[in-house]
């Protein structure tokens, strides 16, 4: 490529510019590209920067990148517009002293007949897989060989709306991908059934409400949630039914020695788990601080792999959109989920025939039965169930 | 003993005929192309073997020479056996993997001969030093030429035998010449008696062509080894009347009259005619015997020349000792109230647990007695298993690895604790020769669980004979196995491991790592072979590191990762065997390798690693494989030199940098 069709600036004059972000738009031989600043500074676009359509030699200076109180060299002016200066592999250094011309990079393919294409093992197979040609991709990293990630970033976006055949293509996510992945996995090496069964809470949402109510008087730190109880109990629970956290490996069962139990986050992208640490031996405020935290953090897409890691069971609550029992999907490695359903008010039948307005809410326990048999999982809800209606028994 | 007498001088006739008979069999089929190798015979010096081995039982321990068929016969070898190995036959005595110079038969006591001149002498001392452990009445014997009394595995291999009083005979086979050299001609005193006076053992010297005399020399020598009276050196005059091996001129040395003259002196020839005229047997008795080996050797030849050839496929079999059964090993994962060691201490817990459990094991170094050790090895383990296991020892580094080799192909555990393994290298010979292709020589029925360890690594200002790596030189040899810890928890469980297996390891320990403290789980545990450790996940690139590189890409990592650089730290632990799968594993998800590895980057494990994963993790590579080595260089002694050439975090970060940016 010796020349391009400028297209847009990506940044406005005076925008503070990192290392990495598209600081413009061109076209070039085959394909649009966005080109990353490959230094950072505050942009500034002089009157004799090109019009969306003009063609840009390489080497032209588009911008500059200026350090904190520096100014744009004064020899601009609208005559020497295509002032080019030779092609640099780079732009220059934010440190140097003079303002880093911003000029249209040199692609590792400069004259493309005699340079062979350079692309990693890796770029090549995704290339493939994706069936788009490599020629087309900008290569991106320090020694203008093209990597995978080259690739991705290259791939037509699906337009979104657009009909086709019938149907309308969405882009598939990255984590949608992620959790398609885990989901099939989970089916595929797991022999899941699922128990329902359901329980009073009244005395549960009494007690939360209680709390709710002292709050400031007793200087609570937060006020735990219904889900935040549960994740207490649970922990409780399996204290007495380790087995409902063991995973399955090919020559033995591995039992947790910590109970980190995990919580399904729906967010605005898709379904995430991160992970509530030492569950069992967190006080309620603890446990309802560190939810805090992870909820805000999944749905601000910004957990950390190791947020996600280490549960050895999990809770799914689909409570909040009315639904009383569903059939949730184990999170491998490992072994069960809880699902917790809406609290539902129910006339239940007194003795004397008499009829009482009780809270009560469905517990669905889908577990692997490779790992445990149904009574063992039939009586890990039991115990669950009693702490539910006897919340007080999980503090002695 | 057997019911046959093998003293008598009927039975001593009919070994050395034994001898005789194969051997000009063997000759005739060299010349007839049967033979695909060397053949070298012992024909004129059968009484040599045939007086000593009348005095051993079956378990006594013979290593021998490349002039070995007697010894193996008169050791009770069937004569088929041997024929078949030559031949090269599935059916030999090492299975068709050895030959002439490689015979082995551990089952009646025949520990191999050698195609190297001389560790045969440290390998007898050895064995008498097994006995000495075992408190069992075996009895080591070593078979040389004058030729290997030039060498230092002689002077060792004596020094050692008087200074322990170990039950070894050494017999010295003195035909005159090495090959073409008359020993006069290389020797400032031409007396191996004299020499074995010089270094303290009690020397003998005799006709080693008088049947008689050698038996009866023997006959004492052999008591006095079992009452623990010490070693003997037997220095046997004879002479070789075939050439110095089949197929080789041999008058550009010695001339015609003379092979004739010593012809005269056959000691078949003379025992049969003292048999004969102090009426010991009759004519009739002597031709039945003549007769009956003649027979013998002509079924020895049928057998062999109808024996298979050996599978191609079983070609790489026996390099190794069976692996352990059952599921690899791991230490218990380390929880934080785990209390905290010395890398020092770790290997000592090591070392005093197994100790304690297997009286097989014993220590050899120097300064390791008493003293406990440079590195506080051994420290208070003298007083608990006293001289014998836990052993103070010359400084003949290689005297006592080829004892020390020795010793394990005869049942004990032995420990060479080399304080640096820069003076490992004055036995290499013996590490590689011997220790490293022993198992696979015997097809093995020999197992060699030797533990060889040292300090490794620069720093300290040790400077360069006190600094090398050294671990990518043995794992490039087949038979060996390579350790190379980072941490106190793994050097434990990898040590217990190596204490407890059945071949041959190289345990480096590196210097800088020796006061590192780090968790190591109160409860036992052993850490098998062969798994690497993934010492931190991460997802952007792969580092390799082995020993202090671990310790310094781990310091590298942390500012690394609030660039938002997140590296996967694996240390292979063992070098060999090298866990590669693991290292493709991670590179199948960050597509970046980066190895860091003091040692040099050429011909080293950092380029084994890079090849293995070019040839098996290709398409998963979004970036050339990068390495950070040491310098080629000596070690150097000022710190502004000696930091110049080791990788640091700093270092070690920017190689990070630079090929995640590519
Ligand atoms: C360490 C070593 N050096 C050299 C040789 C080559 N070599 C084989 S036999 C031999 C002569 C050995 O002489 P001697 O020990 O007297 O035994 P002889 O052959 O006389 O029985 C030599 C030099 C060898 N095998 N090993
Ligand atoms: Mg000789």
């Amino acid at each position: 490529m010796e020349e391009g069709k400028f297209l847009s600036w990506l940044k406005n004059d005076g925008d503070f510019v990192q290392e990495g972000e598209p600081l413009f738009a061109l076209e070039s031989d085959k394909a649009a590209q966005e080109v990353e600043s490959i230094d950072r500074g505050i942009l500034r676009i002089p009157i004799t920067t090109p019009r969306p359509g003009d063609i840009v030699k390489v080497g032209q200076v588009l911008g500059y990148l200026l350090a904190e109180g520096e100014t744009a060299p004064a020899t601009e002016s609208p005559a020497p517009a295509l002032a080019a200066t030779p092609p640099p592999q780079k732009a220059a250094a934010t440190s140097a002293p003079t303002p880093a011309p911003i000029a249209l990079p040199t692609p590792a393919k400069a004259s493309a007949t005699e340079m062979p294409l350079r692309a990693s093992p890796r770029a090549r197979r995704a290339a493939a897989q994706h069936g788009i040609e490599l020629a087309t991709v900008p290569p991106g990293g320090s020694t203008g060989r093209i990597r995978e990630r080259d690739v991705l970033s290259a791939l037509p976006e699906v337009e979104p709306g657009i009909a086709k055949d019938g149907f309308t293509k969405l882009p598939v996510t990255p984590l949608r991908r992620t959790i398609a992945a885990r989901l099939m996995h989970s089916r595929q090496t797991t022999v899941p059934v699922t128990l329902t069964t359901r329980c009073e809470a009244d005395t549960l949402l009494g007690f939360r409400k209680q709390l709710k109510a002292e709050a400031e008087t007793a200087h609570l730190a937060i006020v735990p949630s219904l889900n935040d109880l549960l994740v207490k109990l649970t922990a409780a629970a399996l204290k007495s039914h380790r087995m409902l956290a063991a995973t399955w490996s090919d020559d033995a069962l591995l039992l947790p020695e910590t109970t980190h139990l995990g919580i399904a986050v729906d967010t605005p992208t898709g379904l995430v788990v991160p992970v509530i640490r030492n569950a069992d031996t967190s006080t309620l405020t603890e446990i309802a601080l560190q939810s805090q935290k992870l909820i805000a953090a999944a749905r601000a897409g910004q957990l950390a792999g190791s947020d996600m890691q280490g549960a050895c069971f999990t809770l799914s609550n689909l409570g909040s959109f009315g639904i009383e029992a569903f059939t949730p999907v184990i999170n491998p490695p490992e072994s069960a989920i809880l699902g917790i359903g809406t609290v539902v008010r129910e006339a239940v039948p007194l003795e004397g025939g008499s009829f009482a307005a009780r809270q009560r809410l469905t517990l669905s326990l889908t577990f692997d039965h490779r790992v445990n048999d149904g009574a063992a999982a039939a009586r890990f809800l039991q115990t669950l169930t009693h702490l539910i209606e006897h919340p007080l028994l999980a503090l002695v | 003993m057997t019911s046959t007498d093998k003293t008598s001088p009927l039975e001593l006739y009919r070994t050395m005929l034994v001898i005789r008979m194969v051997e000009e069999r063997l000759a005739k089929s060299h010349q007839r192309g049967l033979i695909p190798g060397a053949c070298h015979t012992y024909v004129g010096q059968e009484a040599i073997a045939t007086g000593v081995c009348a005095h051993l039982d079956t378990e006594d321990a013979v290593f021998s020479t490349h002039r070995g068929h007697g010894h193996a016969l008169a050791k009770g070898m069937d004569p088929g056996e041997l024929v078949a190995e030559l031949y090269a036959r599935e059916t030999g005595c090492s299975r068709g993997r050895g030959g002439s110079m490689h015979l082995f038969s551990p089952e009646i006591g025949m520990m191999g001969t050698s195609g190297i001149v001389a560790p045969c002498i440290l390998q007898a001392a050895g064995a008498g030093y097994s006995s000495l452990v075992t408190k069992s009445r075996r009895v080591g014997v070593a078979f040389f030429g004058d030729g290997a009394t030039n060498n230092g595995a002689f002077f060792e291999g004596l020094n050692m035998a008087t200074i322990w009083k170990l039950p070894v005979l050494f017999v010295c086979e003195n035909n005159q010449f090495a090959t073409e050299v008359p020993f006069s001609t290389v020797a400032g005193n031409d007396s191996v008696a004299g020499r074995g006076a010089a270094c303290g053992i009690r020397s003998v010297e005799l006709d080693g062509n008088d049947v008689l005399a050698v038996e009866a020399a023997a006959r004492q020598a052999v008591a006095r080894a079992r009452n623990g009276e010490g070693p003997t050196l037997l220095e046997c005059k004879t002479y070789r009347t075939r050439p110095h091996a089949e197929g080789m001129g041999d008058f550009t040395y010695r001339t015609r009259e003379e092979v004739e003259q010593w012809k005269t002196k056959c000691p078949l020839a003379r025992l049969k005619h003292h048999l004969l005229t102090h009426n010991l047997a009759s004519a009739a008795e002597i031709s039945a015997v003549e007769e009956a080996v003649a027979a013998q050797t002509e079924a020895a030849h049928l057998f062999a020349e109808k024996s298979a050839y050996p599978a191609p496929e079983t070609a790489t079999l026996h390099v190794y000792s069976e692996p352990r059964p059952g599921p690899h090993r791991e230490a218990p994962p380390s929880e934080p109230g785990t209390r905290e060691l010395t890398f020092m201490k770790a290997t000592w817990e090591a070392l005093s647990e197994e100790m304690a459990r297997d009286p097989k094991i014993f220590v050899l170094g120097e300064g390791i007695g008493e003293r406990g050790g440079n590195f506080a090895t051994t420290t208070g383990l003298f007083a608990l298993h006293g001289p014998e296991r836990v052993r103070d020892t010359p400084i003949c580094e290689r005297g006592f690895v080829g004892l020390a080799g020795g010793a394990a192909m005869t049942g004990t555990r032995p420990v060479v604790d080399f304080m640096f393994a820069d003076f490992v290298l004055d036995a290499v010979g013996e590490i590689i020769n011997q220790i490293a292709k022993m198992q696979y020589m015997s097809s093995g029925r020999i197992k060699m669980p030797v533990v060889l360890r040292g300090c490794i690594g620069i720093g300290h200002s040790a400077a360069t004979h006190h600094s090398g790596s050294y671990y990518s030189m043995y794992a490039h040899f087949p038979g060996l196995r390579v350790v190379v810890p980072s941490t106190p928890r793994d050097a434990k469980g990898l040590l217990k491991t190596a204490l407890t297996g059945n071949d041959p390891v190289l345990f480096l320990e590196h210097r800088e790592l020796m006061t590192l403290k780090g968790p190591v789980p109160e409860e036992e545990y052993y850490i098998d072979f062969g798994k690497a450790a993934v010492v931190r996940a991460g997802t952007d690139v792969t580092v390799v590191a082995l020993a202090l590189m671990v310790q310094k890409t781990l310091q590298a990592c942390e500012p690394l990762a609030t660039e938002g650089i997140s590296v996967e730290l694996i240390d292979p632990r063992t070098v060999s065997p090298l866990d590669v799968e693991t290292i493709l594993q991670s590179v199948a998800k960050t597509g970046r390798l980066l190895i860091v590895d003091e040692d040099f980057a050429h011909c080293g494990v950092s380029s084994e690693i890079a090849a293995q994963l070019a040839d098996r993790g290709f398409d998963d590579l979004d970036a050339p494989i990068r390495r950070l080595n040491g310098k080629p260089s000596p070690t150097p002694y000022s710190p502004t030199l000696e930091a110049a050439v080791v990788p640091n975090p700093e270092s070690i970060a920017h190689a990070i940098r630079a090929l995640c940016a590519e």
